[in-house]
């Protein structure tokens, strides 16, 4: 009866930004970004390329309530690059190694193939 | 007293410079299934965690492209089986996560009954037909929103009409009695003003076969042979039913698989020797075959691993008396996934549209924040 229409997990309402940005007042270096209408999906591979950076000092997600469909994800880096640096580059190198694994898995399935054809 | 050098502990000659002694190395890439409960589970990502002994664990997209291996083991008409080498279990759980609930398909959203007489109620019929699955492509169709009119490109039409003689022996509603219309719904809608002209409940402006893409394999249900209803004599039914697409976090029947799911390496150790009886007793254990029998020369048997993936973790061979012999561990970064379609796609582009739609989903939450 209370539950929201399955459609506001993933449609951004009109108005209201994809990701949007806070700076932490208290930390130098820090920053929150609210990504709407994503879960753990993204936010649990967002979190695992930042910490392989060696600039990140901290980086964490969260879903504040299951029932409002956005992440917080909150960032810390060195003083060599800063927040929004980070969660670009994490997110270019996921987009690279993405690309990496769709065509080894084209490739390996190709090569698969090709191993059945021959065996007959 | 003379002065000697002062050695860091790293130094020591047996502890390898640059790598992560064998137990951190353990640590950081075997989750170790003890009798009870597995250990060690959390991965280690963090570049700085080993920061104290000089180790660096940074990756970059070069250096995962150069770990990264795919081999695909099994692929049949409707499943596949592959090895994913080098990822993250965040990076599996995504896109196990993705093709359940993100790859759109197509399902039967609107039910029109015109007679339903049967004992199942109108309401089931209709939940029922929304999870038969179709064979039709998604890709060659558009969503359908609420103010859209359904035509050609966004709705595929189906129709049913079945009925049982009276005084004939029971029917058994089988899917195949669902037939493609593809020249639109043959409904009209009643409308009260009787000057309009009937509009149907869908508007084609040309039939779907005559499209190229729909001549080369007719849209109907992928298996014939699910039974929907059981007819008495004297019942009919007889309906109408639009699909549309969806995806799989909206409702469950627009999942293209029947379920996708993945799991870790598994290798197990024998950590002393298992000679003669005590071996025997070993590889009786195991119910998958995991260990094998070794003839020594001289008629002594010794228990090895013969097929440490076949390994389901039933710990049967570390209950009991056998606790100290065998080690079952996983190894964190294979992942040996499944993906039984359920016929819209096949199994391997069911994967890539994974990986696309998660490349989708990137590009979109990069900011666009100065």
């Amino acid at each position: 009866m209370n539950a929201p229409d399955r459609y506001e997990r993933f449609v951004v309402p009109e108005g209201t930004k994809k990701v949007s940005y806070e700076r932490d007042t208290k930390i130098v270096n820090a920053a929150s970004f609210t990504v709407e209408r994503e879960d753990h999906t993204i936010g649990n591979i967002l979190r695992m390329q930042l910490h392989r950076d060696p600039n990140v000092l901290f980086a964490g997600y969260k879903l504040p309530h299951p029932l409002q469909y956005k992440i917080i994800v909150r960032i810390q880096t060195t003083s060599q690059s800063s927040p929004t640096q980070a969660f670009n580059q994490a997110i270019d190198d996921l987009d690279k190694e993405l690309d990496y694994l769709k065509k080894g898995f084209e490739d390996e399935k190709n090569r698969y193939e090709e191993k059945l054809r021959q065996g007959y | 007293m003379s002065s000697s050098t002062k050695l860091s502990a790293l130094d020591m000659p047996d502890v390898p410079m640059g790598h992560l002694p064998e137990h951190l190395h353990l640590q950081r890439t075997r989750v170790v299934c003890k009798a009870d409960a597995p250990i060690h589970t959390e991965g280690i990502q963090y570049s700085g965690a080993y920061a104290s002994t000089g180790v660096d664990i940074s990756m970059g997209p070069n250096k995962f492209c150069k770990n990264f291996k795919i081999e695909v083991v099994r692929l049949t008409e409707d499943e596949i089986e592959f090895d994913m080498v080098g990822i993250d279990a965040s990076l599996a759980n995504a896109f196990r996560r993705i093709l359940i609930a993100e790859v759109p398909t197509m399902a039967i959203e609107k039910v029109l009954m015109v007679n339903n007489t049967s004992v199942i109620a109108d309401e089931v019929l209709a939940h029922r037909l929304g999870l038969v699955p179709l064979n039709a492509d998604p890709r060659l169709f558009e969503y359908l929103s609420e103010n859209d009119t359904p035509n050609e490109r966004n709705t595929i039409v189906y129709k049913m009409e079945v009925s049982c003689k009276k005084g004939g022996s029971r029917v058994t509603v089988k899917s195949d009695q669902l037939k493609w219309l593809p020249n639109g719904s043959e409904l009209q809608m009643t409308t009260y003003d009787s000057s309009a002209k009937a509009k149907s409940y869908t508007s084609f402006s040309c039939s779907q076969d005559s499209l190229p893409e729909f001549s080369k394999k007719p849209l109907g249900v992928r298996f014939d042979d699910i039974i929907l209803a059981k007819l008495g004599p004297g019942q009919v039914i007889e309906l109408e039913a639009h699909a549309v697409k969806g995806m799989g976090k909206v409702h469950a029947k627009w999942s293209p698989v029947a379920t996708a799911w993945y799991r870790m390496l598994p290798e197990v150790v024998l950590l002393k020797e298992v000679k003669g009886d005590d071996a025997e007793k070993l590889v009786k254990k195991c119910p998958v075959g995991v260990f094998d029998i070794e003839d020594l020369g001289n008629g002594e048997k010794k228990a090895a691993v013969a097929n440490s993936r076949a390994c389901t973790l039933c710990r049967e061979c570390v209950r009991g008396v056998n606790e100290e012999l065998v080690e079952l561990r996983r190894v964190k970064d294979h992942f040996i996934f499944t993906i039984e379609s359920t016929g819209a796609f096949s199994p391997e582009e069911l994967f890539i549209k994974a990986v696309k739609i998660l490349e989708e989903k990137c590009d979109r939450v990069i900011s666009e924040l100065s």
